[in-house]
């Protein structure tokens, strides 16, 4: 640790006398001939240049605008003709992703862009960033996310607005909070394809657990189809009509729909066993499992999760 | 330019669907003003909030939960330098919501300076109130507050050369009701009160150097987690259950525990020229629990008989996790794209407890216990993105995964051992494949389908034989956003003696729309259906009920409606309206007539949930000086379900503000 701390320091004024990494397109210099440099943009476009000095691209350097679209001399000189400059509206999404991948690649965070669900349905960084009109205070973001989501993701935000939710739309929580809309490594839960864009918490675990700090464990008897397949095996994280966000308005049937002696893994060998007698199903009493079996996500000293 | 500064906020802001909360109409010049190099945007809106509850206000708390009082509904703060080159920074932010005591409590603040530091800071509280009647009887009740940060210092932030350190914190604290079952398996269920301690701390520091087209990131990570929960009961309990005979007089637990994660993390990164880009990913976590459980009964045992029960626990849980992604991506023509994914990870989770129980002060058994629950698996993703013409693009997409779980369960005392041994090897087949339309340029169709073939899932409600399919429509002209989409998700998951299904199907369209300066509109409708069916086996009055089924069924409508309208020239208006309705199978009521008493009987009364959720709202807003607006909120909330009338309520909830900004 301690070598890591003394190499970063060493490394400290080196890192000072950089050059800025300006925005320019890869291979070209700032003298480079058909540029042209802010000024000129602002003489046709005063709109985006009057505040842009509050953008986070903003650096304080007069190429700001070329820095992403590319030299500007053709396109003053073909009176803003569109073709002679690289205009987001009128390139592909492929084209849009490889121009913000330039300076915007090397990031964990984006590190699986180029797989990502949302790459894959056309939905690149300008279908949710706005670079000059955003109205968000961080990331440029085109409006609100539960708003910018919920376009696409309709019966999401419809999950919101049940009884049971994340306090999502009470702005308290973000979708972001628990996915990574650029793309996210193979799960390590549920056979690793699903959910995808689900961002895995620090200890490579499900996001649920970068809050729920309480049920992470580890346990001496882990509750073993949560450990491998995941809390949505009985939670509907987004909204639910149970006051646990369970998948199921009770909680009998949830429980017993694994617990009905068919075939699975672990202490019975040829299943899951069938509750004792003494559990009459057909008495409330015992149609309320977690009233006894209370640490249902992990217990340290019964086997049963009885405490 | 301020007229189109101001219809770009108007626009977004009336899309923002959310609860009565601040107004998000500006004011004032949104140019801000100068002060010496630096531009300053700021806003307050101050305000009492009021709310009224008819019917269950347990419930009202659980869902909404704005209470009365003064508040900072919000405030925000800019400082930006007009050059970049400020002398300590180039930019301040500070938003907040809430503060003063709102349930939802949040502050961001970024403070930086261009090309030398970046100090992010979120802030957040949530006051989370549940009585859960529908869980245990209604006896786990919760009425906590959460409270996070997490804060982040970046060295050099646009530099080959960065570090950066942070720390988070996540606490729970508050009073709760939880229960126990004593003294024997047919004993009582006795409630209890729980103070909740619960505390989360990290710390973190990490660099990035870039080399070349090479990125190498690294980050050590050390993180704490505690509780400490105190348990008793407040006054001798007769249990749940009053014909039976088991009484609790006394009940003390202390229960803490103590636990740390330290991690390593390190990425490489890599992006080679538009024409291939790769990136590795490797992570270890050791995570580690110590904990302790002394816990004590006094009663009496279900036969009469004086009950003194004390249980002593001590252990340790280990599980380390260790994870490694690599990804490469190559792009042989400006049309194609194929990236390969593989991941593996392997967990193992140990543990060892030493259980010692006293009956009536006599040691009764000391048990020793060892659990291991290992899971292994690999993952290899490719996927395939070609765009034929500018109209027409195709992708798709194959996974394979292995999986092997093993687990050592050991029970043990001083004179036996009662050790079993598992393991199990799951494979998962998936394809993926999908087209891509845009006949032209406002319009886009996406169809995407998926089939999946997985053997031995681990447990009854795994996918095993399932496929989905979905369309999604958009068209996007100027100010017009319309969207469609659909998915259908089958899964089909039987053995020889078992069988359980599921098929969900979603329905959803939008529409987004600002005409003009003076009128936006946003409206949407999901349905959400989803019906199960599940084997099941089960005693109901002492006969075992083999055969059975549980039927889920669930159909969600949920619609919202939003607009905002310029009434005046300084007035603005906005009404809106949520309803989510789940129909659950159609039946009116929630227990079927004619249902004869028994089991089957109980499972159909049980598995749909027919309730609805609505809440109209509405803001007025009113510009009466260039700085200064006043505002009025109003929101209503109806909740009522056929199960549990006991639950429903209707509330009416609204605040008065004044909005100042400059």
């Amino acid at each position: 640790m301690f070598t890591w701390l003394v190499w970063g320091l060493l490394a400290l004024p080196l890192a000072w006398g950089q050059p800025p990494q300006m925005p320019l397109p890869k291979g070209v210099t700032a003298d480079a001939k058909g540029y042209v440099g802010s000024n000129a943009c602002r003489t046709c476009h005063p709109d985006v240049n009057r505040d842009f000095f509050r953008n986070a691209h903003y650096k304080g350097q007069v190429s700001s605008c070329e820095g992403c679209h590319g030299p500007g001399q053709a396109h003053i000189e073909g009176r803003g003709d569109k073709t002679k400059i690289f205009a987001f509206s009128e390139k592909s999404p492929r084209q849009t992703l490889n121009r913000c991948l330039e300076c915007h690649t090397q990031s964990i965070s984006r590190a699986n862009i180029r797989r990502s669900e949302h790459t894959q349905a056309d939905v690149v960084c300008s279908s949710c960033h706005s670079i000059h009109k955003s109205t968000t205070p961080k990331f440029l973001l085109a409006k609100k996310q539960i708003d910018l989501c919920g376009n696409c993701h309709s019966q999401v935000r419809a999950q919101f607005s049940m009884p049971f939710k994340h306090r999502v739309n009470e702005g308290v929580m973000q979708c972001s909070d628990c996915h990574n809309p650029h793309g996210t490594d193979a799960p390590t839960w549920r056979m690793g394809q699903r959910p995808r864009l689900v961002a895995q918490a620090q200890g490579n675990e499900e996001a649920c657990l970068k809050c729920h700090v309480e049920k992470r464990g580890p346990f001496v008897f882990e509750h073993t189809a949560v450990r491998v397949d995941g809390c949505e095996t009985c939670h509907s994280p987004h909204g639910s009509m149970n006051a646990r966000l369970l998948k199921r308005p009770v909680t009998f049937t949830l429980c017993l729909e694994c617990h009905n002696g068919a075939g699975n893994f672990g202490r019975q060998g040829d299943g899951i066993a069938v509750q004792s007698p003494s559990h009459n199903m057909a008495d409330p009493r015992y149609q309320n499992c977690t009233t006894c079996h209370v640490k249902i996500h992990g217990s340290n000293g019964d086997r049963l999760f009885r405490r | 330019m301020q007229r189109l500064l101001l219809c770009r906020l108007f626009t977004a802001f009336a899309l923002a669907q959310q609860t009565v909360a601040p107004t998000n109409e500006t004011v004032g010049p949104p140019r801000g003003l100068p002060f010496e190099g630096y531009n300053i945007l700021q806003n307050f809106e101050t305000g009492f909030r009021f709310y009224d509850v008819e019917g269950n206000l347990g419930k009202y708390r659980s869902d909404v939960n704005y209470r009365r009082g003064l508040r900072l509904l919000s405030s925000g703060l800019t400082i930006n330098s007009r050059e970049g080159k400020g002398k300590y920074f180039d930019e301040i932010l500070l938003n907040t919501q809430g503060l003063g005591n709102d349930p939802y409590q949040a502050a961001i603040l970024r403070v930086q300076k261009n090309k030398l530091y970046r100090y992010d800071l979120t802030w957040r509280t949530n006051d989370y109130y549940n009585p859960a009647l529908t869980i245990s009887n209604g006896q786990h009740f919760m009425n906590t507050r959460r409270q996070w940060q997490d804060q982040t210092l970046t060295l050099l932030p646009q530099s080959k050369y960065q570090f950066f350190a942070g720390y988070s914190r996540n606490s729970q604290s508050g009073p709760g009701l939880s229960t126990i079952q004593l003294f024997d398996s047919r004993g009582n269920e006795f409630q209890y009160f729980s103070d909740l301690r619960r505390q989360q701390n990290e710390i973190r520091i990490g660099g990035e150097v870039k080399v070349t087209s090479l990125k190498f990131l690294w980050q050590r990570g050390w993180e704490w987690f505690k509780d400490d929960p105190r348990e008793y009961l407040g006054a001798p309990s007769t249990g749940n259950d009053p014909s039976n005979s088991t009484r609790l007089t006394s009940f003390n637990r202390a229960e803490p525990w103590r636990g740390e994660n330290p991690s390593w993390r390190a990425n490489l990164l890599s992006d080679g020229k538009q024409w291939w880009a790769l990136n590795g990913r490797f992570s270890y976590v050791e995570g580690r629990r110590n904990f302790i459980l002394d816990e004590s009964a006094i009663g009496t045992a279900r036969f009469g008989a004086l009950a003194n029960r004390q249980y002593l626990l001590f252990g340790t849980g280990r599980r380390p996790v260790l994870a490694a992604n690599v990804t490469g991506s190559i792009f042989p023509t400006e049309r194609l794209s194929i990236s390969q994914h593989l991941a593996f990870h392997n967990t193992k989770m140990e543990g060892d407890a030493s259980y010692r129980e006293f009956n009536n002060s006599t040691l009764q058994f000391t048990n020793f216990n060892f659990n291991f629950l290992g899971v292994r698996a690999f993952t290899s993703t490719t996927d395939v993105n070609y765009r034929v013409t500018k109209q027409l693009g195709l992708f798709g997409g194959y996974q394979f995964t292995e999986r092997l779980i093993r687990s050592i369960e050991q029970l043990s005392d001083e004179f036996s051992v009662d050790k079993v041994a598992a393991e199990q090897t799951n494979r998962l087949h998936t394809g993926l494949a999908g087209i891509r339309l845009q006949p032209v340029k406002p319009l886009q169709i996406n169809l995407d389908g998926e089939l999946g073939r997985a053997d031995r899932p681990i447990y009854g409600l795994s996918e095993r034989n399932f496929h989905s399919l979905g369309a999604r429509v958009q068209f996007k002209h100027k100010s017009l956003l319309l969207s469609a989409q659909a998915r259908n998700r089958y899964n089909f998951n039987s053995a020889s003696l078992w069988s359980h299904s599921a098929k969900s199907r979603n329905y959803a369209a939008n529409a987004t729309w600002t005409p003009v300066e003076r009128f936006s509109l946003d409206a949407g409708y999901a349905k959400i259906h989803l019906d199960t069916l599940t084997g099941l086996a089960y005693f109901a009055n002492g006969d075992q009920v083999n055969n059975d089924r549980s039927r889920y069924v669930s159909n969600i409508h949920a619609i919202h409606v939003l607009a905002r309208v310029m009434i005046a020239k300084k007035v603005d208006l906005s009404t809106g309206y949520t309803r989510n309705q789940d129909l659950g199978d159609g039946r009116p009521v929630a227990v079927p007539q004619n249902a004869p008493p028994g089991s089957i009987a109980g499972f159909l009364q049980a598995q749909t949930f027919p309730l609805h959720f609505a809440s109209p709202q509405a803001r007025i807003s009113w510009h009466f000086h260039p700085k200064v607006r006043a505002n009025f909120g109003y929101q209503y909330y109806t909740y009522q379900e056929r199960f549990l009338a006991q639950q429903n309520y209707r509330a009416n909830t609204g605040f008065v503000s004044l909005l100042w900004a400059f």
